[in-house]
């Protein structure tokens, strides 16, 4: 019986009831799209941040130049050294990574920093390039490089071009693929391939630095770049803090965003709902006052009422939580060019969170404990 | 003749106005009492109290060998549910349940629901073709029977009806008054208030009230107190 009353409440009064379904529908709908959001967040960002380039970087623990040949070169590390350390950690965290080695060589007489690099993981550390011209895709290629854009122009290469590289007394020709708009300092660079470069310098097995792109958050980057340092303790390991502080800034933002919202959205359905329940107390004093000399205790009556407005919730936080999916699901796809899968965990969060917004928006049918029968029996 | 209903020097006041003063009388089980009087004379009041919808002010009001003066709010909850069935003027139906959950709802109240003996409830009252109406589908007449049916379901031991038929035409107070007969025929004690005589010769005695007080020459027709 309890159930049948607490249903034929429901739809005695689904007119009245229906603004409180609204508002808790529509609080529950952005509620659910936000929750899934903020958890959706962390990585669409961290994807985000990713296109921003490496995000660790290994380099020689002291920064004085060596002298090689009779050269000054930045101090350097063997590059096995390195490459042995990163293949020990996992390495499905690791979206790109590539060592360096970076010589000061000349062309057509003038100084030009060259870049020895792995050249097909240029294109996913460097995904912000705008290239004149095309990729190199294979690492083994020695005989094209990539120009920067002020390089190209005061050297007048266009694309195709041969470059000659001199180094003291060795020189080495590639052939240009494309002219590289970093907007950076990489406009001033030359890029050719790792091998090549070391050749060139006579630096065999040598690198200057190696830079990493760790997928995963602001916390999975350090712990990586953590783990590595560990495994390399005579060099140094370090989060590119600014990538890294930026990203962990912005979460802590939107989150607190979120969070706020939440809270904003909570308290308006609540009163939403408080309006609607005052209403119903008022109009529900004469059933109460029937029932009540029927032999209905308060605790028994008031039961039914806040059963009802526990359905209310429920029902009304379903229904918003599946709308909110979809509308996280449209918010991805708008926001970041891939949809927001809807978490299985905000289904239970906004519902309870919807029934517990209704139940203290029913905070008034606590009123009609004062109800007397007998007054309202009278007509009063 | 066991005693179902005794007043005690029973007063009732409302700020300065006396509704009761002084109203002392005994009802006996199965006895169909009829009380009567002006608008204002307390027989409202005094069915209130008998039915434990309000508290007097001062004196005994026994039902059942249970003083409700003495009752907190709990116990006048389970005294209402337990020893009262209510007949109002007004009817006094929930409009969003349907006739037989009308009924349960006093079932409800006080212990489990039985629909099929609250079917049958509204079968006895001539109601069995509208079971599953709203009060809103049904007459006055029939929302009256429901009522009846409502205060006989958990079999009270004093049935109550403050102007049962006051909001009724002829017809259809021909039918409550027939089941108010056959009710005391059977056994129950009812106590009636009406404002008319017609009516209250049905009853086996009569109370008449005026201004809080019993009327001497009806007081003189009742039987004697058990002090």
């Amino acid at each position: 019986m309890f159930w049948r009353l607490v249903f034929q409440l429901l739809r005695g009064s689904r007119g009245r009831l229906a603004v409180a379904i609204l508002a808790i529908v529509s609080g529950a709908a952005v509620i659910s799209a936000l929750l899934n959001l903020d958890l959706g967040v962390q990585n669409k960002l961290a994807q985000e941040f990713r296109r921003l380039g490496a995000n660790i970087v290994i380099s020689p623990a002291s920064g004085a130049p060596a002298q090689i040949s009779g050269a000054e070169v930045p101090s350097l590390m063997p590059e096995r050294d390195v490459l042995t350390a990163m293949q020990q950690l996992p390495s499905a965290q690791v979206a790109a990574a590539a060592p360096y080695l970076y010589i000061v060589a000349r062309a057509q007489n003038i100084p030009v920093v060259v870049a020895g690099t792995w050249l097909d993981q240029a294109q996913k550390l460097d995904v912000t390039w705008k290239l004149e011209g095309n990729w190199i895709v294979s690492r083994a290629d020695d005989s094209h490089c990539l120009v920067g854009r002020n390089v190209a122009r005061r050297l007048h290469l266009v694309v195709g071009n041969p470059l000659d590289l001199h180094y003291l007394d060795r020189s080495a020709q590639c052939s240009v693929t494309a002219i590289v708009d970093a907007g950076g300092t990489e406009d001033n660079q030359v890029f050719a391939s790792l091998r090549a470069v070391q050749a060139l310098a006579n630096l065999p097995g040598q690198i200057g630095l190696a830079q990493l792109s760790v997928t995963g958050t602001t916390q999975v980057v350090a712990d990586y770049a953590a783990r590595l340092a560990a495994a390399l303790p005579q060099y140094q390991v370090r989060p590119i803090r600014q990538v890294a502080e930026a990203e962990g800034a912005l979460l802590g933002r939107i989150r607190l965003l979120i969070v706020s919202m939440v809270l904003l959205i909570l308290i308006l359905t609540a009163l939403c709902v408080l309006g609607t329940m005052a209403a119903l107390a008022m109009e529900r004093r004469k059933d109460v006052g029937l029932m009540k000399s029927l032999g209905g205790s308060i605790s028994r009556i008031v039961g039914i009422f806040l059963a009802e407005a526990g359905v209310l919730g429920a029902a009304g936080g379903l229904l918003g939580t599946i709308l909110g999916a979809a509308l996280s699901y449209w918010m991805g796809l708008r926001v970041f060019g891939t949809a927001i899968a809807p978490r299985w965990e905000v289904f239970p969060a906004t519902i309870a969170l919807m029934v517990l917004v209704t139940l203290t928006g029913a905070i008034p049918l606590r009123l009609l404990g004062n109800v007397k029968p007998a007054d309202i029996l009278r007509g009063e | 003749m066991a005693t179902v209903v005794q007043a005690e020097n029973l007063r009732k006041e409302f700020g300065n106005v006396r509704a009761l003063d002084g109203v002392s009388f005994t009802v006996a089980a199965g006895e169909w009492i009829a009380i009567m009087g002006p608008s204002g004379s307390g027989k409202t009041t005094l069915i209130n109290i008998l039915g434990g919808l309000d508290t007097p002010t001062a004196g005994k009001a026994i039902v059942d060998g249970t003083d409700v003066a003495r009752l907190d709010e709990a116990g006048l909850t389970r005294f209402r549910a337990e020893k009262i069935g209510f007949i109002f003027q007004q009817f006094h139906l929930v409009p969003y349940l349907t006739a037989v959950e009308n009924v349960m709802l006093a079932q409800y109240f006080h212990s489990t629901t039985d629909e099929k003996e609250a079917r049958q409830s509204l079968e006895r009252v001539g109601l069995g073709d509208r079971i599953e109406h709203l009060p809103s589908q049904l007459s006055g007449g029939e929302q009256q029977r429901v009522a009846v049916a409502r205060a006989l379901i958990n079999h009270p031991k004093l049935i109550l009806a403050d102007e049962p038929t006051g909001n009724l035409d002829e017809a259809n107070e021909e039918i409550v008054l027939r089941l108010l007969r056959e009710l005391h025929v059977e056994g129950h004690t009812i106590l009636m208030v009406t404002h008319a005589p017609s009516i209250g010769r049905l009853a086996d005695r009569r109370i008449e009230f005026a201004h809080g007080h019993l009327v001497p020459a009806a007081a003189a027709s009742l039987k004697p107190e058990l002090a």
